[in-house]
């Protein structure tokens, strides 16, 4: 498989979304609104509760929500993949781009190589902007209020640099598989969207859990995703061939 | 250039292409011809390598279609147009053939030169900055076809090129394969147009999943009717009748009004004769025509003919 082939047409669909206002508004607007809200509302629910309570409970309060709004960053690079790769993938069906694709000297894995990538980039790169703003917030916050910086912890580091990275992965992989079934972006939208229910409830359950340590936890759920990754990936590829969306693709 | 034997493709129980076998030499322009569901799409996919074949064997020029090595290959030395232009169009024109341009693998200058080249003989360079969204159907088209010529392909496969074009878009497009004709390319043009395969094409081939005919346009006319010569008269007697039916070279006489059908193999070599013939016998001739079968004719015949097999 050739990089630069991939990157080829990770770059053209890049220039695609640009120019797509839904897609720019719902990458800026979505890590945007949760890099203010979510440390908003942690900052207002510990100014409520902290009457009465030591520096330390504040601060172990603190910590238990910062980890359980981490988990949220998680499902917004799941969900976007939603919205991108469905344009990605139903778009070139719809904008009946495909047969001329698939007919340049580019192998199989390389398109779905770069049309994954042109979706995991902007998804990531967004979900990790709407982090380091919940990042600023919060610790602008801790250390006013406790003298103390709380971010970044080592379960944010490994939810941030592993889970996030692999969930979207999990998701742009998916709707590879969707997007070979549906005409529709709507519907491969809110098919794709389905995939983030059993992860939301592995997350609420990993961060409320208190069976093992988050940071062993956080470990391994990215096992799990990874593992999960590898076995969709094998099916999108299987899926992502050029005689199966010539004769097959709906 | 692009030589198939007994190429056969099924989708499940349904055979869309059988037993295809067909050479189109190289810088010749081979038109398809055939209804709706005849298999020229599924034929130019199989050679394009964009499906497999279920039996047979299909080459372009030392390539073989069946081989994954070759796909690769082929792919780089063939233009498809597609039925569906399938152009980006939020994306400029310029940046459309550019995308190509970069997955043919055409070095960057060679590439700018390609584009500027091919916009400017299309006529809409000072439009290459424009989202393809903003063009007609027509220019679409062009455009399209640029993009299938950005890598200068040895061959070039095009799928319906004037299909839902008005008159006058049809006309630049054809126009614009009459000038790639010129350059020697060998060009294999699915088509439903009877008039833009005979106005386009060196050879013919009329498909309903077997191949019917092959042939020039003209071979095609001739091969199901014999031409026919139309003599007008100021008025048909027996005698001019008589020496006509006499005449070696008529193959068959029919009076219409003050006219004579006749049919004859080779009318240029025998008229000249045969109106001297027509004279002596007291005949005022008027004057001369030929009836020629068209293609749409032969075209009508041989898949009604195809139908009730």
């Amino acid at each position: 498989m050739r990089f630069a082939k991939s990157w080829i047409v990770a770059t053209k669909d890049l220039s695609v979304f640009k120019k797509n206002r839904y897609i720019l508004y719902s990458l800026i607007g979505l890590p945007l609104l949760m890099g203010i809200l979510i440390p908003g509302i942690l900052i207002f629910s510990l100014q409520a509760e902290s009457a009465g309570l030591t520096q330390a409970q504040l601060t172990e309060t603190a910590n238990m929500l910062i980890n359980l709004f981490t988990a949220y960053f998680v499902i917004i690079a799941a969900v976007l993949p939603t919205i991108i790769a469905s344009y990605s993938f139903v778009g070139e069906k719809l904008e009946k781009s495909l047969e001329p694709l698939l007919a340049t000297p580019t192998t199989d894995s390389e398109l779905l190589f770069g049309k994954s990538l042109a979706a995991f980039i902007p998804c990531v790169g967004a979900t990790y902007i709407g982090t380091a703003i919940f990042v600023v917030i919060v610790d602008v916050w801790s250390f006013t209020e406790l003298g103390v910086l709380l971010m970044p912890n080592p379960y944010w580091a490994i939810i941030i640099g592993a889970v996030t990275p692999l969930a979207c992965v999990l998701s742009v992989e998916a709707n590879v598989i969707i997007s070979s079934r549906v005409n529709d972006i709507r519907a491969a939208q809110q098919i794709g969207g389905l995939v983030i229910l059993p992860l939301l409830l592995v997350m609420i359950l990993a961060s409320t859990s208190q069976i093992f340590p988050l940071v062993t936890l956080a470990l391994i759920v990215s096992g799990a995703l990874a593992v999960a990754d590898l076995a969709l990936f094998y099916l999108a590829k299987a899926t992502f061939k050029r005689e199966e969306i010539l004769t097959k693709w709906k | 250039m692009i030589e198939t034997e007994n190429l056969t493709r099924k989708f499940g129980g349904l055979t869309a292409v059988e037993n295809l076998t067909l050479r189109v030499e190289e810088g010749e322009v081979f038109g398809f011809l055939g209804p709706n569901a005849a298999g020229k799409t599924t034929t130019v996919r199989m050679l394009c390598c964009l499906i497999s074949k279920t039996s047979g064997e299909a080459r372009i020029g030392d390539y073989h279609v069946d081989r994954e090595a070759d796909c690769l290959a082929i792919r780089k030395m063939v233009g498809f147009l597609p039925e569906n232009v399938g152009l980006y169009e939020n994306l400029s024109a310029y940046r459309n053939l550019d995308f190509y341009g970069k997955l043919y693998e055409v070095p960057d200058e060679k590439r700018r030169e390609n584009i500027e080249r091919l916009l400017k003989l299309l006529g809409i360079w000072d439009r290459r900055n424009d989202n393809v969204g903003d063009f007609s159907k027509g220019t679409k088209q062009k455009i399209a076809i640029a993009r299938a010529l950005i890598h200068e392909p040895k061959v070039l496969f095009l799928d319906e090129p004037t299909a839902n074009l008005d008159p006058e878009a049809s006309k630049t497009v054809r126009d614009f394969v009459l000038e790639l004709k010129k350059e020697k390319h060998t060009i294999f043009l699915n088509t439903h147009n009877l008039d833009e395969a005979e106005k386009l094409c060196d050879r013919i081939g009329i498909l309903k999943t077997r191949l019917i005919a092959v042939g020039a346009p003209t071979e095609l006319e001739r091969s199901l009717y014999n031409r026919k010569t139309i003599v007008h008269l100021q008025a048909v007697t027996a005698q001019v009748t008589e020496a006509v039916k006499q005449f070696n070279a008529v193959k068959s006489v029919r009076e219409v009004d003050n006219k004579l059908v006749l049919d004859m193999d080779h009318p240029e070599r025998d008229n000249p004769e045969l109106v001297r013939t027509i004279v002596a016998a007291g005949g005022d001739i008027q004057y001369v025509t030929e009836l020629k079968s068209t293609l749409e004719d032969v075209y009508l015949k041989l898949i009604r003919e195809a139908k009730t097999q």
